[in-house]
């Protein structure tokens, strides 16, 4: 099997390449053209494509040989337009390159970003609501476009009869990447905790890898869409601790509770922000509520439909974002040990 | 008024959004190659329908104004499609990459009887109008000179400097600083007037895709002098323009609200400096705030685009003249013509 992985050397990307080469499937890497992947330290049968989404003639060629394609790449910095270009309109362009090609089997990275946390109650899982239009265009530039790419994806399949599997991770940590939006609200080193023990919807990138090397693997994920996190995730204030404790990073934590932050952000909204154009998301009731509204979060239908348990477990999540040998940690690990993802050589998850 | 939009990317987002509170004015149809973000602007912004093809647009939606907002080299062949369709043209700056594109748009406007407009907000901000009103009031004396000076940093790897994806403007004579080129000869010919001649520096500082990141221009012009220029190296981010007159002296931030003048005063000469110091810094301290209020609501800087749009509109309906008219867009290219290196100019 030979999958093509769209920003294979993203933060997610070059773990989602070491998952594929760990089943066996064989990579076609496609990244900018200006990008470095020495350092990745991808083995040679990894044939790299070089082009961009946003702009490059011939994405046709990218397709040829191959049995599935994950789109994974878009563009989340820069601004809202930016974001929408690289994002929505490089999907387009890939995926009509792709219904030229003999590939119908797709692999869709989502977002949580696409669920509506406003009107969830309860439990957030795949049949909670989405955004809808025009409401969405008052979310944040990076929601705006995955909730259209995963859109125009969705068009595009049906229109050409793709296989897809849309996986909606939530927020992907590991190393580099410790830090997380849902952790609250940063004044230089300081920490204002909204919602302490609020439980966040996560993922470590090498457990999320996994999921998409099996997606596009396993035919049971064929026309399904998943939500990805590991399990009912971490309380905001224990995950803080140990990204504080693992990074060095000192600073004051302030615990606020959530019902009090969104209290005051929404009288705030009502009476001074509200006809505002250019507000910072943290005094935007909705943006809030994205963020961190106390909500559970499961991964019931990814374990039923894939049988799917996280190769690692938090600690060794944590050994291997923190620590100095990621490969170490996984080995002194008592979980996992016959998963594929950990078979990798030393060398192999060093490089992911 | 029936209004369409052709390339809705960045700042089609501005436009938008101020026709939106325009009165009589009827978003009728916005294309761009990309459905979704034809589609995704349609319905944000309550337009009534979009397009990926912009003549099938103009025979379908028969807009009166149409906005070209495409990428600089994508404009003539949109801008002349739609004055040969009747309508009249607002077009994005620089409005064409050749100046002989220019002079062809311009003439088939005035065949047509249509207006045709770039867009040259700043001249339109309420800095530049308020040292417009005093000259104008005599207050300022004639004017002798203008500085218009860019700083901003282009060089960084998501805007013009992308590695991965050439932007559309380094396809102009001078790379990317040659987008910033009609903003800076637009205030020099609204204050000294046409351009007679130019003397220019355009060099590069630092290694990046860009052709040039520095440039600097002095201008000779109808009615004074004018010293232009654009550095990416130079931080904070300021669009400086200072504007020297018989009896005043202005001096203003145009990407902040600052505009401070300096005059004659009814205190003893060698007080002036003193009376003068003070209220430059209240004036300042006042346009501090007034700046970062600013920021939570409206246009921010493209508040000029905004009047520029609704002067126009108002022109439009009214049958007066455009508060930029074609010759004014032929002397200003005329000037930015001048301004191009010269072993690239178009």
């Amino acid at each position: 099997m030979r999958a093509l992985v769209t920003g294979a050397n993203g933060f997610l990307g070059r773990h989602v390449v070491a998952a594929l080469l760990a089943r066996g499937v064989e990579v076609r890497a496609l990244v900018r053209p200006a990008a470095r992947v020495d350092a990745l330290g991808w083995p040679s049968s990894v044939d790299v494509f070089r082009a961009d989404l946003r702009s490059s003639r011939d994405l046709g060629g990218a397709f040829a040989g191959v049995d599935v394609a994950l789109h994974l790449a878009a563009v989340v910095s820069g601004g809202e337009d930016a974001q929408f270009a690289g994002t929505v309109a490089g999907t387009e362009r890939l995926l009509e390159a792709m219904a030229a090609s003999a590939c119908r089997r797709l692999v869709l990275c989502s977002t949580f970003s696409v669920y509506d946390f406003s009107s969830t109650r309860g439990v957030l899982d795949e049949d909670s609501p989405l955004h809808k239009t025009p409401d969405v265009y008052a979310r944040d530039g990076y929601t705006i476009s995955k909730w259209w790419q995963e859109r125009v994806t969705r068009r595009f399949a049906q229109e050409h009869g793709f296989d897809l599997t849309v996986l909606r991770p939530g927020f992907i940590w590991g190393r580099d990447h410790g830090y997380l939006a849902a952790l609250g609200q940063q004044f230089g080193r300081h920490h204002l905790v909204i919602g302490p023990l609020t439980r966040m919807p996560m993922t470590h990138v090498e457990n999320c890898a996994d999921v998409f090397a099996l997606a596009a693997t396993d035919p049971r994920a064929r026309g399904q869409t998943l939500n990805v996190v590991d399990g009912p995730g971490e309380r905001i204030w224990t995950y803080l601790s140990d990204y504080m404790r693992g990074s060095g990073e000192r600073g004051l934590r302030v615990p606020v509770p959530y019902w009090l932050a969104i209290s005051a952000v929404r009288l705030a909204y009502a009476t001074v922000f509200r006809s505002a154009t250019k507000v910072p998301s943290v005094l935007i009731p909705r943006r809030l509520e994205s963020r961190l509204k106390p909500l559970r979060f499961e991964n019931r239908r990814l374990r039923e439909i894939l049988g799917w348990t996280p190769p690692l477990d938090y600690e060794q999540c944590l050994a291997r974002t923190y620590g100095p040998e990621p490969a170490a940690a996984v080995e002194s690990g008592d979980r996992g040990r016959d998963h594929p993802l950990l078979k990798l050589s030393n060398d192999q998850a060093l490089r992911a | 008024m029936k209004a369409a939009l052709i390339g809705a990317g960045a700042i089609a987002k501005q436009h938008l959004s101020c026709l939106k509170t325009l009165p009589g004015v009827e978003l009728a149809a916005v294309c761009d190659l990309s459905p979704a973000t034809a589609e995704a602007a349609a319905e944000r912004y309550g337009v009534r329908s979009w397009f990926t093809d912009h003549r099938v647009m103009l025979e379908t939606a028969r807009p009166d104004v149409v906005h070209v907002a495409t990428p600089p080299t994508a404009h003539f062949r949109p801008a002349l499609d739609s004055l040969d369709a009747g309508a009249h043209v607002i077009v994005e700056k620089p409005a064409t990459p050749a100046f002989e594109q220019l002079e062809t748009l311009v003439k088939r406007a005035k065949e047509s009887g249509r207006c045709f407009v770039e867009d040259y907000n700043y001249l339109f901000n309420p800095a530049p109008q308020e040292i417009l009103r005093r000259i104008e009031s005599g207050e300022f004396g004639a004017v002798t000179h203008v500085e218009a000076f860019i700083c901003l940093d282009i060089l960084g790897p998501d805007g013009f400097a992308d590695p991965n994806s050439p932007h559309p403007a380094l396809a102009l004579s001078g790379g990317a600083i040659a987008d910033f080129l009609p903003h800076l000869a637009s205030l020099a010919h609204l204050f000294v007037g046409a351009c007679r001649g130019a003397e220019t520096v355009w060099t590069k500082r630092k290694p990046s895709i860009l052709p040039y990141d520095e440039f600097r221009a002095l201008v000779n012009a109808e009615r004074g002098t004018a010293m232009l220029g654009f550095s990416a190296s130079s931080q904070p981010d300021a669009f400086w323009l200072r504007v020297y007159g018989e009896r005043m002296q202005a001096t203003a931030n145009l990407w902040e609200t600052r505009l401070t003048f300096d005059g004659p005063r009814n205190v003893p000469k060698p007080l002036r400096p003193f009376f003068s110091g003070l209220e430059e810094g209240k004036t300042i301290r006042r346009a501090a705030l007034a700046t970062l209020l600013r920021k939570f609501k409206g246009p921010g800087s493209y508040e000029g685009l905004w009047d520029l749009l609704a002067r126009t509109y108002r022109a439009l309906g009214d049958g007066s003249a455009p508060p930029v008219t074609a010759n004014e867009v032929l002397e200003v290219n005329r000037m930015v013509e001048a301004l191009k290196p010269k072993e690239q100019r178009a």
